[in-house]
């Protein structure tokens, strides 16, 4: 569509004219994106909107009319000022951002204090965190809306469906953690159903906010008015989705544990998942770097802020004493692989445009796996490294939770568990996990473009 | 998220030396102030330990760290806030965060000065998670509009498929739950075998050798605890051992076995009446952790000859002559411990049983004098008292260290503990706390004619009490059937 044209239509409808209709000359652009418009007369002037697909006598090029009638009354809004995001949408990012951080803030808190009562600062920023992102779904649920996904006699986009889902799971694993930590404790181990229940309800929030920032993203390349900040935001949910990878993995993530095979097939299984969905899917052609970066940032900033915080165990036993809290470890230098599967799937246009497949799939995984491996192998040895031993790796061997008991030689060595020997099959694991996890990010994100 | 703070497992020891009766009680001197503390461990660990310091002074603190580590790594002791309307009361929440043995240090402080004392305490999962009716009822219905609202969300995104994305999605969900379901049911299976503390099983048997009957207690070729050859002893004995003859517990037996091996104990059985008898063994480590050991054996008749009672301490080491065998070590127990004692009841129930008087053995009576007034979980002390056959308050002597021995039981068996009037703890883990940390923790004074011993009684019923002190170079065995009320 021309944008003249539009403007005028925009002008129209935020003038909320009752009984109108509007000309479309779409000589050469094809019919408008009636949804678009339906989506435009809506908010600008909650009216509905009907597609007349008729060419006008005496008209040689084609014509599309629509016609619009205002169920509300007007809503003046000036059609020629930059659209900016809804408060909602930026609330959901700033609600999905919370969870990793907060979590991040926990691990500090749990190692640096010691003291984990429910109501803890990081506890509470969490419940926050999610209580935000569950009112925004809610209210753009309960918002009466002609699109998206229907349930029942609500519609809403799928995003906010996905958030609420997330809401209510992080409720239910709540409860059911609460029980569980004063029943069994530690002592049954880690990695408990009420735990497990509880990622994927942090999951779920973080896909649900990714799929709104998706939705955005769309609307901004059909309403050049929309700001930017509409495609900013996609990207910035995936990054946060990254982050809160690696926090839910963060016993795998430290140094020490990056030339095992857990780290590798836990990274191969899980981040090429989100990177590859967001290259297919982003409007930059540097997509996943930018979400890689972004997730980076995230734990970066908990590295560099959390140690300016005054904090000191409270609880015995005290194996490293700490007046300061816990940073968590450096970040995975996730943004070389990503730039690989940008190059890949999105630099060269030829091969973006085959339909996804398994040949993508393997070649997406297997640079996945190769670049990770040749990035963050060398890496893990400078973190170990006196080199590292500074306030913006928080590398060297020298943060430790207070109550780990480890001796001096292990803290910069690699540690050599039992059955995590990077080996060449556990290589080969990772390798078919990572062209496994691409598959379903090319799945994923073929889904999103559409 | 807790699991992202353990990252690895601390140290894994976990056990208790009562059955059914987790809360510490101490008695006992901190410098020159008597105090006394009673400890409410958590149900499971990390958790809170409540604690409250009853003392005539002004200010107290707690600390509580790891026994093997101590002050190298204790954090900075908490301040027990007074209790109100309750004088000399404190209280105080104490986090234990690893499992095994832990000294809290009750420091005091008044214008008459300071002082010290550490309380032995085991930080371990005491109890079999049991999850409410009500949150039970409230996770099936989330559970439920959790696996409903997700298959229809599923439906509902891929309106062209719908009936492939629901049934996919039911599948997945399906599976999720089945594999939260299977670790559940491992994880529990994984903390009844290894996470939970409670009495360990042992094996016991009894064989006839010449004109005894030995009695053995060994460990289960599989068992996967600390091996019998760190013990340290308890009141001069490696073992406590008790016998309850079931099923009504009118036949009991204290004795002290000695060690043969690293895996087994044994001892001369007196002449008890045949049947059956629950036993209960216990024993403290180097590193200061104590257990109770559990078994049932089937005593058979007494022999025509009663066994001696030794009269040298040492009459059954392994590594000593005795005089019954001159050269070479004791191949096995030859007499019965200096200090083992039994008393039983049979065949008719001692009429006295009820009252709260208790004839002896030897013509004098036992009271316990304050029967009447137990009520569950409710801090008291337990007093008795021994008057002679002609109505005079005994003199009583020491009986293993102490003015006095009890034993509780509940009648249905899930309760049974060993009480000293110092409290509950060990004392030989209080002993090397002692030696580890200073001076020298004594219990205590009791009168020599009164015997209290503080407890609460962890639950109410019927209960039987048994109490034991030296008369005359004698053990003498008080025995007393008691109704502890319910809460009010």
């Amino acid at each position: 569509m021309v944008g003249k044209y539009l403007d005028e239509f925009y002008y129209r409808a935020a003038e909320g004219q009752e009984e109108t209709s509007f000309h479309f000359a779409a000589a050469s652009q094809g019919p408008p994106n009636i949804q678009h418009l339906r989506d435009v007369v809506w908010e600008r002037a909650q009216g509905e909107a009907t597609l007349l697909r008729a060419p006008l006598r005496g008209e040689v090029a084609q014509h599309w009319r629509v016609e619009w009638r205002a169920v509300y009354g007007s809503r003046r809004m000036n059609p020629f000022r930059p659209t900016v995001l809804p408060a909602a949408d930026w609330l959901l990012l700033l609600a999905a951002a919370g969870i990793p951080l907060s979590l991040l803030w926990d691990y500090s808190w749990e190692s640096t204090v010691g003291i984990d009562l429910p109501w803890s600062p990081p506890h509470t920023a969490n419940y926050l965190a999610v209580t935000l992102a569950g009112a925004v779904g809610l209210g753009q649920i309960m918002k009466t809306s002609r699109d998206g996904v229907r349930l029942g006699r609500w519609r809403a986009p799928l995003g906010a469906w996905v958030v609420v889902w997330g809401a209510l799971a992080f409720v239910a694993a709540f409860l059911f953690d609460r029980w569980w930590q004063a029943s069994y404790g530690l002592a049954a181990g880690i990695w408990h159903p009420p735990q497990l229940l509880k990622a994927v309800a942090f999951f779920a929030l973080e896909a649900g906010a990714w799929l709104a920032g998706l939705q955005r993203a769309e609307e901004a390349v059909r309403a050049p008015r929309v700001a930017w900040s509409a495609g900013g935001l996609a990207r910035v949910a995936s990054g946060v989705l990254l982050a809160l990878i690696f926090t839910v993995t963060l016993a795998v993530n430290f140094p020490n544990r990056q030339h095992g095979a857990a780290f590798f097939q836990i990274a191969c299984a899980t981040y090429p998942i989100v990177l590859v969905a967001v290259a297919m899917s982003g409007r930059s052609r540097f997509s996943a770097t930018a979400a890689a970066f972004v997730g980076m940032l995230m734990v970066c900033v908990m590295v560099w802020l959390l140690p300016l915080v005054p904090g000191a165990p409270l609880v015995s036993p005290i194996y490293h004493p700490r007046d300061r809290l816990l940073p968590p470890p450096f970040p995975p230098l996730l943004f070389a692989p990503a730039l690989a599967l940008d190059a890949l799937l999105r630099v060269f246009p030829k091969r973006a445009a085959r339909e996804p497949g398994w040949v993508q799939a393997i070649e997406a995984g297997l640079a996945f796996f190769a670049v990770f491996l040749a990035v963050q192998w060398p890496f893990a040895k400078f973190l170990l490294s006196p080199g590292a031993d500074h306030r913006f790796f928080a590398g060297g061997g020298k943060q430790w939770p207070f109550f780990l008991r480890i001796a001096p030689s292990a803290e910069t060595a690699f540690w050599k568990m039992p059955g995590d020997e990077f080996t060449l099959s556990s290589a080969l694991i990772a390798a078919g996990l990572a062209v496994l996890a691409a598959r379903l990010g090319l799945w994923l994100g073929a889904r999103m473009r559409r | 998220m807790k699991s992202l703070a353990v990252l690895f497992c601390l140290l894994a020891l976990s056990a208790r030396a009562h059955v059914g009766s987790p809360n510490v009680f101490f008695e006992g001197h901190a410098g020159p102030h008597a105090v006394r503390v009673v400890i409410r461990p958590p149900a499971t660990v990390p958790g809170i330990a409540q604690v409250d310091v009853r003392a005539g002074v002004t200010g107290v603190t707690l600390q509580a760290a790891p026994w093997e580590t101590g002050d190298n790594a204790a954090a900075e002791p908490v301040r027990a806030m007074p209790v109100a309307g309750e004088a000399g009361l404190f209280h105080a929440p104490l986090w234990l965060l690893a499992r095994g043995s832990y000294r809290v240090r009750v420091s005091v402080e008044s214008e008459r000065g300071g002082g010290v004392v550490s309380v032995p305490l085991l930080s371990a999962a005491i109890q079999r998670p049991t999850m409410p009716p009500a949150l039970g009822a409230l996770l099936a219905i989330l559970g439920a509009a959790l696996f409903v609202s997700a298959v229809a969300i599923a439906g509902a995104a891929a309106p062209t498929h719908r009936r492939n994305a629901t049934a996919i999605a039911t599948l997945l969900l399906t599976g999720a739950v089945a594999a939260g379901a299977w670790r559940w049911r491992t994880m529990d299976r994984e903390f009844s075998t290894h996470g939970l503390s409670r009495p360990l099983p042992v094996e016991a048997s009894v064989r006839t050798a010449g004109s005894l009957h030995l009695l053995r207690l060994s460990q289960p070729a599989d068992s996967t605890e600390p091996a019998w050859d760190s013990l340290v002893t308890d009141h001069g004995k490696l073992m406590h051992l008790f016998l309850c003859r079931e099923p009504d517990a009118r036949t009991f037996a204290h004795l002290h076995p000695v060690r043969r091996d690293g895996a087994t104990f044994e001892n001369v059985l007196p002449a008890l009446p045949a049947g059956s008898y629950q036993l209960y063994a216990e024993i403290t480590y180097e590193n200061g952790l104590s257990q109770t050991l559990v078994s049932r054996v089937a005593v058979p008749e007494a022999l025509a000859t009663s066994p001696p009672m030794a009269a040298w301490k040492m009459a059954n080491e392994v590594w000593c002559q005795t005089p019954a065998i001159p050269l070479g070590n004791a191949a096995q127990p030859v007499a019965l411990d200096a200090d083992d004692s039994w008393h039983s009841a049979e065949p008719a129930p001692s009429p006295a049983a009820r009252a709260l008087v208790c004839p002896l053995a030897d013509g004098s009576h036992m009271v316990f004098l304050n029967a009447g007034d137990l009520v569950a979980d409710r801090e008291t002390s337990l007093r008795f008292a021994v008057f002679t056959a002609a109505g005079r308050r005994a003199a009583l002597q020491t009986y293993m260290g102490m003015a006095g021995h009890a034993v509780v039981r509940r009648a249905d068996g899930a309760v049974f503990t060993h009480l000293h009037p110092g409290g509950t703890i060990s004392m030989a883990a209080q002993q090397m706390l002692a030696e580890r940390e200073g001076p020298l923790i004594v219990p205590l004074a009791t009168s020599t004619d009164e015997v209290t011993f503080p407890y609460a009684f962890p639950r109410a019923g019927e209960y039987r009490v048994w109490m034991q002190v030296r008369l005359d170079g004698r053990v003498q065995t008080g025995v007393f059937e008691v109704t502890v009320r319910p809460e009010p």
